[in-house]
């Protein structure tokens, strides 16, 4: 029997804020697929929808709470990123949704899905809550 | 290019996926919690196993106790909580891309 997942003294629920970053990190790889000239097939698609959907509801919920309660409150904000990221992520959101819609991007908007990407996983990269950051291996 | 092509059946508990699988035959690959409702992950691992020996089963728990009733079960791979996506492309690319269970 194999083995995967957190270590035993670490174990634990599944919280809403897991559900975000791995629906983050799937966005991130699915559109740097579409970057790298991936097809989109119809489970691809529907998955894209779903998850930039969840995201960006997600973002702007988390991006309120910063705003309401500041960023010292450990309950508003225990992902720890600020609101420039959650504006990267519904932005991020907002173009996957474009492309799961079949919308074709000009050169200047890939460039800017591109940048956006970049800019979203190095955050990831050194936040602490982030653990697997494997995942950047396969976007 | 390499395409996956796989049915998802999703089950209100263990019993249900079960009394399922008992009519339609052993699915290629089981995933549950080690605890469910009715029919336990551990106990739906067992019967399938029973039914084909070569279904891979997954079991996943937020207690680490539970490792051990999930190796008891005879369960091809052990998921503990929380996981991220990179667990889940292992998972795939071993049991479904690759399609070989542990030993």
């Amino acid at each position: 029997m194999i083995r995967l997942g957190a270590e035993s003294s670490k174990m634990r629920e599944i919280e809403l804020d897991d559900v975000f970053l791995s629906r983050l990190q799937l966005l991130i790889i699915m559109s740097k697929a579409y970057l790298n000239g991936y097809p989109l097939g119809r489970h691809r698609i529907k998955s894209i929808l779903e998850n930039a959907k969840h995201v960006k509801v997600e973002a702007e919920g988390l991006d309120e709470d910063l705003e309401l309660f500041g960023d010292d409150d450990g309950c508003a904000n225990t992902l720890g990123f600020d609101s420039a990221f959650y504006q990267r992520v519904k932005l991020l959101s907002v173009m996957a949704e474009a492309i799961a819609k079949g919308h074709d991007l000009e050169s200047h908007k890939r460039e800017a899905l591109e940048k956006n990407l970049n800019a979203v996983c190095e955050i990831i990269t050194f936040n602490k809550r982030v653990s697997d950051i494997q995942f950047l291996k396969v976007a | 290019m390499y395409s996956v092509n796989r049915e998802v059946l999703p089950f209100e508990n263990g019993l249900d996926a079960w009394i399922y699988f008992e009519s339609s035959g052993a699915p290629d690959i089981v995933v549950a919690d080690v605890i469910l409702a009715e029919l336990s992950g551990t106990e739906l691992s067992e019967k399938v196993k029973g039914l084909n020996r070569n279904t891979v089963v997954i079991l996943y728990s937020h207690l680490s106790e539970r490792e051990a009733l999930a190796r008891q079960a005879g369960a091809d791979a052990f998921l503990a909580k929380p996981f991220g996506v990179s667990e889940i492309f292992n998972l795939v690319q071993r049991f479904v891309v690759d399609g070989q269970p542990s030993g």
